[in-house]
């Protein structure tokens, strides 16, 4: 039932594996691919190979369905790096030699102003309604306040309408819930890669979606004015291939800014990807979390709904969150808009599964509201705190000789590190993914956001100063082959000071 | 699909007249022939097997296609031999006709969702006639299916959404009595939610969960379960999983312990949210033991689940070629209000074990036993469970603590790997952080929950029952007299002429016109028209409004009754 392409040498268009939840550690196909084999009644596509079909008797053991293991697998599989990381996190006074999370998208340097900012409880006269079972695509007042700050932020011509707006708990259950309304069991979207790879297990987990790859380069040819640079000619290409595949693509989604490149679509570009899904009728989701943390202004964001006549506004679906934008992925909150009633309102038919608790949404609909506090504390000082610490790593960065991506959007620095691998391989990625794990910091690697080349790795920035520097100093440990020398936080003192004399760089001044 | 389930099932009142002692027969007679089934699909999976191993992928598919098309058809053949020797055992009835109520298209719900496997991956398109009007060029097939089930099934709390009964601004809106919703104890919670301890925020709050649920709250929910299911053992955290919701946690349970078109048992009547679930994402069918509301010697109680109805329903489920993967048990059951038994439910986990079924038992409603005679025992009580790594409980705060706006639904079970797997969900259905910290403070609160909350929480539900069920004796209605629960299971076949489902949806619209809302039978599977379920888990005032409603709707009814009898009368 669940089109799952096996083997990567055969489809080369289809993504195998899942980024894991988080995107925290590294994934390879071949676990699902083991999965798919040792369950033959599991519906593979054509190009598949066939597995051993002896092996369906001796499988019953397991108490979980064939998908359940799969499904399994997932979780099984985003444990890796999670799990080590959260039995040995880093503690500045409890675990000093615990590891440094510097994979995970989190901003992490905005907790004192949001912590203020959120606290109060909902009033006591406005409990009762918000404690009971709630209008399942998100309380009205919500959806108003949404509609106002998305009209603001987004800075659309025309103000937006809570009637299009359906909230639920986060970004994932968005993509789950849009794949499984939009599209059959084991059709697709296309997806430029690398990309965000969690979207891989929320498209896939009920929805039984595959993800297409557009797959972006790092070498800038052609017409090309940037590296990973997307272009309607790739996505033609793409399209026609998995047409020639038999795949049937439903639709493309975009991510602005992006994750993990930490692009920015221009007007133009956006406007000429819109019209070649137009072209194609495809559905175009455009999951536009990072749209705040754009911190360099000259970066210039445009929001998909800031456009005046939209390509195909029926099939154009917008996705945010407060995940990124507020730092708190924790919350659980996200938010479609979409002029298409009948998506709204399928979606919203599996709010059930999906929805978020009723004083969460009083806590958010008074938080949005507030865009005073938005304009002259929060963003400000998120924006500057951002910026310090993204010039922070890429200073560190520079001086190391390492190449990377960081274009003034999201937590992220995209890493160019190919020349550290003996061998341009997925495994010596993978190697030195864990020679990093074992000196103590995360960071995500390249295979987990489906990216083509192997070496390239993405490094969370959003942190604060003490961690961040820590983090950067075993990073330059394992690159400069040192990563047997014990930590000692007194040695990053020093060094912080060291970065600030020789590079100029200063630390982020964060609390 | 819905005559070859309505075919077996013996019309009550012949059941009656045999006992116990033929349903054996034919019960270790159905047992042979699956054995003999099992046999020849065996023999059947070789073939293709070495097909397999021999062909091309294409040729391997037209194959194994072909297989199952000859095995349907031996299944068909044996179904149908199968009805002829259930007939003799009975005692030379013949071939019975289905059940004359199974018969109505609309009214084979149970039938739609129970649908032949060789139906496509998603084989609730039939659903969408309900709601004909619902087409869109934009959504796929299921995503029109979805949005169509949704209407149907909401269409009454649609309405209900948009006039609400309020004492002051609005008397003429609607009273909704048809939600199970605990709205006697709103005061006690909200005062407790607005205590400073559950306003609190810190950085691990706000930021990426373990999806399974906070630490904390699955250390709580642990505790929180030991103490109120009365385990032997402490309860173990990591065999916690944390969701937004029950229904949530009963979908990714379907989801990870059967494949599309495999199938659980389910006692019917129940709460109609399993099939709303079963249905929407994890493609799981149902399969109904219907329960007798008449009181026979093979049914001592109203709507009693034996073990013989559950085999019965599982191996005439496996004649017809369904994989039955598990069983779903509700204590307290809803709509029926029943407390199972130590022994009963003990009965019915070896019958699972015997089967390799796993059970889902969901006991939403433990702590809403208002009745100080009745013992509620949680699965989790149990000194030793019969099959534990097959046994999965749900519980929530919906119910118990009349937070169903909390989105807050838990699974217990001893099994890591279906633990695991259902955590690869938590992604899709998290709870706020914030949230899992309020959930948290109110579970820790023993000393609140056990000293006010319970205490006051009982005695209002105990006296909301009592006015119910003393205003629906004056009315001469017949009623199951349960003491948990925060509903009544009524039935009003004596209103309907005839007594049909298509009767008993007037009657339904009939109470809509006049602002009420109940629940009919029908949406809970039930085989008997003229069953509704009546919440009564109110305030006093509401519910003596819902009442009047009520006895209005119900006069006017008789009336009609009358004249219709006696327009009949003149016509002969």
């Amino acid at each position: 039932m669940f089109a799952l392409p096996q083997k990567e040498s055969k489809a080369p268009t289809t993504c195998p594996g899942p980024a894991s939840t988080q995107d925290l550690d590294s994934n390879h196909g071949d676990g699902l691919e083991r999965e798919c084999s040792r369950k033959p009644d599991w519906k593979l596509p054509e190009f598949c190979g066939v597995g051993d079909p002896t092996a369906t008797a001796s499988s019953d053991s397991s108490h979980l369905s064939s998908r359940g293991s799969i499904i399994k697998w997932f979780w099984d599989s985003a444990e890796e790096g999670y799990r080590t990381y959260h039995m040995d996190e880093y503690d500045e006074d409890k675990n000093p030699s615990g590891i440094i999370n510097m994979g995970t998208s989190e901003n992490k340097l905005c907790f004192d102003l949001l912590s203020r900012r959120v606290s109060p409880g909902a009033p006591l006269e406005m409990l009762p309604s918000l404690v009971q079972c709630p209008g399942w695509r998100g309380h009205c007042s919500l959806r108003e306040e949404v509609a106002r700050f998305l009209s603001f932020y987004c800075k659309s011509p025309a103000p937006l309408k809570p009637e299009n707006v359906v909230v639920l708990n986060g970004c994932a259950s968005l993509f789950s819930a849009l794949a499984t309304v939009l599209c059959e069991v084991g059709e697709a979207f296309l997806i430029p890669a690398p990309y965000y790879g969690a979207i891989t297990q929320h498209v896939y987990l009920y929805g039984g979606v595959q993800l297409v790859c557009v797959y972006l380069d790092s070498e800038v040819t052609g017409l090309d004015t940037r590296p990973f640079q997307l272009t309607v000619e790739k996505l033609e290409m793409a399209l026609q291939r998995a047409n020639f595949e038999g795949v049937k693509v439903k639709g493309l989604i975009l991510i602005n800014p992006q994750n993990p490149l930490g692009d920015i679509y221009s007007p133009g570009e956006l406007r000429d990807y819109l019209e070649f899904a137009k072209r194609h009728k495809l559905h175009v989701m455009v999951d536009e979390v990072y749209m705040l943390s754009v911190f360099e202004k000259s970066a210039g964001y445009h929001s998909v709904l800031s456009l005046e006549g939209l390509p195909d506004p029926q099939r154009t679906h917008v996705m945010w969150a407060t995940s990124k934008d507020f730092g708190m992925s924790g919350l659980r909150f996200g938010t479609l808009y979409t002029e298409n009633r009948d998506v709204a309102t399928a979606v919203a038919s599996l709010c059930r599964y999906h929805g978020l608790s009723g004083l969460v949404q009083y806590q958010m609909a008074q938080l949005l509201r507030d865009h005073d506090w938005i304009n002259q504390v929060y963003l400000p000082e998120n924006h500057a705190r951002l910026k310090a610490a993204h010039t922070y790593v890429a200073g560190e960065l520079r001086a190391l000789g390492i190449p990377f991506l960081g274009r003034g959007a999201g937590f992220f620095i995209w890493v160019d590190l190919r020349k550290y691998l003996p061998e341009a391989t997925f495994k010596e990625e993978m190697l030195l993914w864990r020679r990093f794990l074992d000196n103590k910091v995360l960071l995500s690697c390249g295979k987990a956001f489906q990216c083509k080349e192997p070496g390239w790795f993405r490094l969370v920035f959003s942190d604060k100063a003490h961690r961040l520097c820590l983090g950067m100093q075993r990073v330059r440990q394992v690159l400069e082959g040192k990563s047997q020398v014990p930590d000692d936080p007194a040695s990053c003192q020093s060094q912080e000071s060291g970065n600030q004399r020789s590079g100029g760089e200063t630390p982020p001044a964060v609390l | 699909m819905s005559h070859r389930l309505g075919t077996f099932r013996m019309p009550s009142a012949q059941m009656r007249g045999q006992g116990l002692r033929n349903q054996r027969i034919h019960t270790h007679l159905m047992e042979m022939m699956l054995h003999l089934k099992q046999t020849i699909e065996k023999n059947l999976m070789h073939l293709t097997t070495r097909h397999l191993q021999q062909d091309l992928v294409l040729e391997e598919q037209r194959h194994s296609q072909a297989a199952s098309e000859q095995e349907a058809l031996l299944g068909r053949l044996m179904y149908q031999l199968v009805n002829l020797l259930q007939s003799g055992a009975m005692g030379g009835l013949g071939l019975q006709p289905s059940c004359p109520s199974l018969d109505v298209r609309r009214d084979v719900r149970g039938g739609q969702w129970a649908q032949s496997s060789r139906q496509p991956d998603w084989p609730v398109h039939q659903l969408s006639d309900l709601e004909a009007t619902f087409v869109s060029q934009h959504l796929s097939s299921r995503g029109i299916d979805i949005s169509a089930l949704y209407h149907s099934s909401f269409q009454d709390y649609k309405i209900y959404q948009r006039d609400k009964y309020h004492e002051d601004k609005n008397t003429m809106g609607f009273i909704n009595l048809g939600l199970s919703e605990n709205k006697l104890c709103l005061d006690l919670m909200t005062e407790r939610l607005s205590q400073s301890d559950m306003n609190y925020i810190e950085d691990a709050l706000l930021q990426y969960p373990d999806w399974r649920g906070q630490p904390f709250l699955r250390e709580e929910v642990a505790r929180f379960l030991t103490y109120y299911c009365k385990v032997p053992d402490q309860l173990d955290p990591e065999n916690v999983v944390v969701l937004n919701g029950c229904s949530s946690v009963f979908s990714t349970l379907a989801m990870v312990l059967c494949d599309p078109g495999e199938a659980f048992l389910i006692p019917a009547p129940f709460y109609g949210g399993f099939a709303f679930s079963a249905c929407l994402y994890s493609k799981v069918e149902l399969i109904l033991v219907h329960l007798d509301s008449e009181v026979t010697d093979a049914n001592p109680h109203p709507f009693q689940l034996t073990v013989d109805k559950l085999e019965q329903a599982l191996l005439e489920a496996r004649l017809t070629g369904k994989k039955v993967r598990g069983l779903i048990l509700i204590n307290p059951q809803n709509p029926l209000g029943d407390v199972y038994s130590r022994d009963s439910l003990q009965e019915y986990l070896e019958f699972a074990k015997k089967y390799h079924l796993h059970v889902i038992i969901d006991e939403i409603y433990m702590l809403s036993v208002f009745d100080e005679f009745i013992t509620f025992h949680s699965v989790l009580s149990m000194e030793s469970l019969p099959d534990p790594s097959r046994t999965h409980v749900i519980w929530g705060t919906s119910k118990d603590f009349g937070i169903s706006g909390f989105r807050f639904g838990v699974l217990y079970t001893h099994n890591r790997e279906v633990a695991s797997a259902v955590s690869s969900f938590g992604y899709l259905h998290g709870i706020s952080g914030i949230a899992q910290h309020k959930l948290c403070r109110l579970l820790q609160d023993r000393e609140w929950i056990d000293k006010v909350y319970l205490p006051t929480y009982r005695s209002r539900l105990q006296i909301a029952h009592g006015y119910m069920t003393k205003k629906l004796e004056a009315l001469g209605i017949p009623f199951l007299n349960r003491g948990s629960g925060l509903y009544i299971w009524m039935n009003l076949k004596m209103y309907l002429d005839p007594c049909t489902f298509e009767e008993e949806l007037l009657l339904h619209r009939r109470f809509l016109d006049n602002k009420l809302i109940l629940s009919r039978g029908r949406t809970y599977m039930c085989k008997e028209p003229g069953w509704f379920r009546i919440t009564f888990a109110d305030k006093p005032l509401l519910l003596k409004q819902a009442m009047h409603r009520f006895y209005q709707v119900l006069s006017e009814q008789k009336q009609d009754l009358i004249m219709k009898q006696l327009e009949n009368a003149q016509r002969e």
